[in-house]
């Protein structure tokens, strides 16, 4: 049942990657659009299955591999896997749907995507620590190849960037895992051998600085960012799309499975400094967004601000504010798709992405009224107006977060005004003002290119009207999650608990 | 069956909703054979629904206690955003204020933007604001009303923007959405805050809650001043005050519906919220002050502009400020009825300056003049506007000013005084507009000036007509004090002080006696006026200046600094292994070098502790 969803787009791959010279680039398009499909249709099928009401793991499947290594074929879902695999497979249909059909090497460019998408599936469904580094570092080679291949300016430099930092990524994440086993004496690598370990906190704690670092990196946070804009702005526009859709999801998905998950104790105890962390990211991501003078850039800052609020959602510790963070996953994934997608259809129409050159899009005759409508849909998304899908989620974590962490949430709150600056920014420049006639010529923008925005548009609007649809498959599980945390007040009652020979033994 | 229209009341916003999801259709990019204009009807056709369900719903709901209808939204980890629907006389009547004005406004907007090829986008827009203002009457929760607000400001954005090929339109529309987003974002912070302290976010429990409410007054000033500076920001007060002068670069139909009853959204929200900022008195007299403030300069301003929407504008603002005032000094159903007499006459002074703008095609007071012969209907429903505006008996803002100033006679008597000032200043600043358009010998741009098409002088009348009728209204609905109850001090100050305003206007600006244009005798400090005290500089080197400041700053760090310290790894990595490359020689004597000089390094490192007893 889960297996299909790995082994679908592994196996599809592999077939469109070895498929005979006459078939011609549309219809390795056509198959590849096709098994997508049937992905995210099965991925929608398990969502109608799954039981919202079980915090629990879903849809077992277990299968001896290396057991000598502890490393076994443990699949599983819950309510924070099951939305992202969703996203996942929709992302990645839509990143197929609207890549270019005159691509060059479709054979390999179509078989890295769905390796890719194979790849993610493993890793969020994965219950086996080492299981879930095999499929994490999966995708490591294929966006390396996607970026250096089919990838704008800069391609090389950025895919090298990209590939040292997720290496690192990959090397700080496995340290962790092997630190933690060990440490603790567990049998085999299985998520639910070590889940209620007992390590010293001060050992946690390291652990932990070693996981979120790593996954920081994936995610990213400031300071582990700069490889972001530079491998964004360089990738074609479906990879960007999973790129940021998908992959830095992976690197939340790991802090929530695997920080918050494994070391309870000492997320709790390090908390305060992860809101306040997170708040940084924000505000550094909204300024650094605001002088950029690409759009692609600057949409690439705004999704390191909007890390930021699911770091401080994480942080936060309370239902709300978690449900709130993986909504933020889901919402962000939809909105920065959406984003990324009309920028690269205005490159390719208008051929810039520099501020002081587009102008006056939103004019009906010649410029991309289309386009510019659903960016401005789409910027005001990312912006959090109510009534589209990434105010609710951010409302859901400032609310759950304003009881613990109040001075880090208002700041959170100030990081919302500064990207409505800096999407203003972006509307004003290229949607509104005064269209150039002397170069407006641009190509019409064809359905295909449409259909994918329209899909994100529709979604982004439906799950902010009717937000249950976005927490429904969650919050079991994010309460569960809360419920496990030992300790709630942080910090005090485990300081209490520390001294061994306390001199109230004796009496 | 009016208590049917009553029960499904929470429906009006959805047929203004409608009108905008079906002029998607017109769309140049959708339909194009038939044009745009079918929207426009559209839009007022499902307008006009709106208005009718408003008034069959009417009859259940006058003199009976508000009923309460609850839909839920969103349950989630605790959170329950059920969205409670008010429906009271009150929230009804206001909402049939704002479909009625719509309506106007969209029959006016046929006419006003009769060449115009965005009507798909502006008419959708309108009902968008009009859906979002029906919303925000009907809905007893601040969460939702946070909102709409919200979802307001982005229309604003985009309503101001409809003419998006100027830049003045595009600055204003930003401006106008910054603005308004940072009151929003403070109105924000204030829901976040207040709901772990009361609880819930619905106004009636919120005043329940405020009753017995044992706060640290720290705290409930921080929340009340928060709280306050949405409004703040809808309201046009000072200092987020700029954006509705800067919004007179959009189509006059919208101007019409924002100087009535968009700005007025800020003001019911303040209403409805005043019980909670009354837990703290220092937030109380922050909204007088501020009120004050923008009243006193929002007049002056308004009398040294010489755009005619401008000059308009500023008066919306000053008279905001009355109501912040009203609701500062716990006045709420004054401020109401201000809300409410000022929308009417406000919409028709505005209606009546558009009519004249699209004809003389500039809105330039100084290239106006000499009109009154040409246009009287026009003219006439200028003076309307105008007396219903000042607080001259027997029209409405006389009543309503007189509510306010009966109020605070007894407690704070220096703020009557004030409110004297403002209404003369308002008197003179309409009165000197009048003059300046009607008055004096035709002009250049007012030689040949005939009234425009019906679309604009029906609706224009209709409002001047309600404008003359709100006296009746409010009879009927016996906000109207007894003769026996009136305090006949302050309402006499209130006729002096309006005719006081009108005479020296008329003086100055209708008779010929002086000549203009008129310079204060203190240059700088009429530039202070006409520079609307040098908001946009202040904006430049403040707020926006330090963002742009730290922005850069923020993104020098991002690339020399962090990037920096990447690139400098990855560079000195490169240049090691380069340099690294030519130790290897092949001679075995370097080799044997090298391990020998190894192998004495761990054997002093290994034997140190032993070294260092010896």
């Amino acid at each position: 049942m889960l297996s299909s969803l790995i082994w679908l787009p592994i196996v599809g791959a592999a077939i469109i990657g070895f498929l005979p010279s006459r078939f011609s680039t549309s219809q390795i398009r056509t198959g590849a659009v096709w098994l997508s499909g049937a992905v995210l249709l099965w991925t929608i099928w398990l969502l109608t299955q799954f039981d919202i009401h079980n915090p629990g793991l879903q849809f077992r499947e277990y299968l001896p591999w290396i057991e000598t290594l502890g490393l076994n074929y443990e699949l599983g879902v819950d309510g924070l896997s099951i939305v992202l695999l969703a996203l996942n497979s929709l992302l990645t249909w839509i990143a197929i749907f609207s890549s270019s059909v005159q691509i060059d090497r479709p054979r390999l460019f179509y078989s890295l995507i769905l390796l890719i998408n194979g790849g993610v599936a493993g890793a969020f469904l994965a219950q086996n620590l080492l299981l879930f580094f095999l499929f994490y570092e999966l995708e490591l080679v294929p966006f390396y190849l996607l970026i250096s291949i089919w990838g704008g300016e800069k391609k090389g430099y950025a895919a090298i960037k990209f590939l040292i930092y997720t290496a690192i990524s990959g090397a700080l994440i496995l340290m962790g895992f092997l630190g933690l086993v060990w440490l603790s004496g567990a049998s085999d690598f299985t998520y639910q051998s070590v889940l209620g370990q007992t390590l010293p906190l001060s050992l946690q704690v390291i652990l932990l600085g070693v996981l979120l670092v790593g996954f920081g990196i994936k995610i990213p946070l400031v300071p582990f960012h700069t490889w972001l804009p530079d491998t964004y702005v360089a990738s074609s526009t479906p990879v960007v799309m999973l790129l940021g859709g998908v992959l830095a999801k992976l690197g939340t998905y790991g802090i929530f499975r695997f920080g918050l998950g494994l070391f309870p104790e000492a997320w709790a105890k390090l908390s305060p400094f992860l809101a306040i962390w997170a708040a940084v990211s924000i505000l550094y991501g909204a300024m650094a967004a605001i002088a950029q003078k690409d759009i692609k850039r600057m949409v690439a800052y705004s999704s390191i601000g909007h890390m930021g609020y699911i770091l401080l959602g994480a942080a936060a510790l309370t239902p709300l504010a978690l449900v709130g963070a993986v909504s933020q996953m889901i919402a962000h994934g939809l909105i920065l798709a959406i984003l990324f997608h009309l920028v690269g259809v205005i490159e390719t129409k208008v051929g810039s992405r520099e501020l002081d050159v587009l102008n006056g899009l939103l004019n009906p005759i010649r410029g991309l009224p289309f386009v510019s409508s659903l960016l401005i849909l789409g910027a005001m998304a990312s912006a959090g107006i109510p009534g589209l899908a990434g105010f609710i989620a951010e409302f859901l974590i400032f609310q759950g977060s304003y009881a613990v962490f109040p001075i880090q949430t208002l700041v959170a709150v100030i990081g919302t005004g500064l990207t409505a600056v800096y999407f203003v920014i972006l509307l004003n420049r290229t949607c509104f003002g005064r269209l150039d006639n002397a170069t407006a010529y641009y190509p019409k923008v064809l359905w295909l290119e449409k259909a994918p925005a329209i899909v994100l548009a529709i979604l982004i609007l439906f799950l902010g009207i009717q937000p249950t649809w976005l927490v429904r498959w969650t919050e079991a599980t994010t309460t569960a999650f809360v419920a496990a945390i030992p300790v709630t007040e942080p910090s005090a009652p485990i300081v209490q608990a520390m001294p061994i020979d306390s001199p109230r033994l004796p009496q | 069956m009016p208590q049917f229209f009553a029960d499904t009341a929470w429906f009006i916003p959805c047929y203004p909703l409608v009108g905008m999801v079906l002029s998607i259709a017109w769309f140049p990019s959708m339909i194009r054979r038939t044009g745009p204009r079918p929207a426009g009807y559209v839009n007022a056709i499902t307008t006009f629904f709106a208005l009718i369900h408003g008034l069959l719903a009417l009859p259940a709901v006058l003199h009976q206690p508000a009923q309460y209808l609850y839909l839920p939204w969103l349950q989630v980890a605790g959170l329950d955003l059920t969205l409670p629907v008010e429906v009271s006389a009150l929230t009804i009547g206001a909402a049939i204020l704002v479909t009625g004005l719509n309506l106007i406004a969209q029959i006016y907007a046929i006419g006003y933007l009769e060449m115009d090829w965005g009507w798909a986008r502006f008419y959708a827009l309108l009902a968008l604001f009009e859906a979002g203002m029906c919303a925000l009457v009907l809905s007893n929760s601040l969460f939702f009303s946070y909102m709409v607000l919200e979802i307001l400001t982005l229309g604003t954005y985009l309503l101001i923007g409809v003419w998006f090929n100027q830049s003045l339109v595009v600055t204003g529309a930003r401006d106008a959405f910054l603005t308004k987003r940072v009151g929003d974002l403070f109105l924000l912070m204030g829901v976040l805050a207040i709901y772990p302290l009361a609880g819930t976010w619905d106004y009636n429990e919120l005043a329940e809650w405020a009753q017995t409410a044992n706060l640290d007054p720290t705290l409930a000033t921080w929340v009340g001043l928060a709280l306050m500076a949405g409004p703040m920001g809808k309201c046009a007060q000072f200092p987020l005050h700029l954006w509705l002068d800067e919004a007179m670069e959009g189509p006059i139909p919208s101007t019409i519906l924002r100087n009535s009853v968009v700005v007025a959204t800020g003001a019911w929200v303040l209403v409805k919220l005043e019980p909670v900022l009354a837990l703290s008195p220092v937030v109380m007299n922050t909204t007088m002050v501020i009120g004050a403030l923008t009243a006193i300069g929002g007049t002056l301003i308004a009398i040294a502009q010489i755009d005619i929407k401008r000059s308009l504008s500023y008066l919306v603002s000053a008279y905001m400020g009355i109501v912040f005032i009203a609701v500062g000094s716990q006045q709420t159903e004054a401020a109401l009825l201000i809300v409410f007499t000022h929308a009417l006459a406000m919409a028709t002074l505005v209606a009546s300056s558009g009519s004249i703008i699209l004809n003389c095609i500039t809105q330039d007071l100084t290239q106006l003049g000499g009109l009154w012969s040409r246009r009287p209907i026009t003219g006439l429903s200028f003076v309307v506007g105008a007396i219903g505006l000042a607080a001259l008996p027997p029209l409405g803002s006389f009543w309503a000013m007189l509510k306010l100033a009966d109020g605070l006679w007894q407690i704070r008597p220096w703020l009557v005084g004030l409110l004297l000032v403002i209404n003369g200043l308002v008197a003179f600043s309409v009165t000197r507009t009048f003059g300046r358009i009607f008055a004096g010998n035709p002009q250049q741009m007012t030689e040949r000036s005939p009234e425009p098409l019906w679309a604009i002088i029906l609706p224009m009348a209709v409002l001047a007509g309600f404008t003359l009728h709100v006296p009746m209204i409010l009879q009927h609905f016996n906000l109207l004090p007894a003769w026996a109850d009136l305090n006949k001090d302050v309402a006499l100050l209130l006729t002096w002080s309006s005719l006081f305003g009108f005479s020296i206007g008329g003086v100055i600006y209708i008779g010929n006696y002086v000549s203009k244009p008129i310079q204060l005798p203190w240059k700088p400090l009429q530039d202070l006026f006409a520079y609307d005290f040098y908001t946009p500089k202040l904006y430049r080197s403040s707020v926006v200046g330090s963002v742009d400041v730290i922005s850069r700053i923020t993104d020098w760090v991002d690339r020399y600094f962090v990037d920096g310290i990447v690139n400098l790894i990855g560079l000195s990595s490169i240049f090691g292994g380069e340099t690294l490359k030519y130790s290897n020689s092949g001679q075995s004597q370097f080799y044997v070098l090298t391990i020998a000089i190894g192998v004495i390094f761990l054997a002093v490192l290994m034997s140190w502790s032993f070294l260092t007893h010896l």
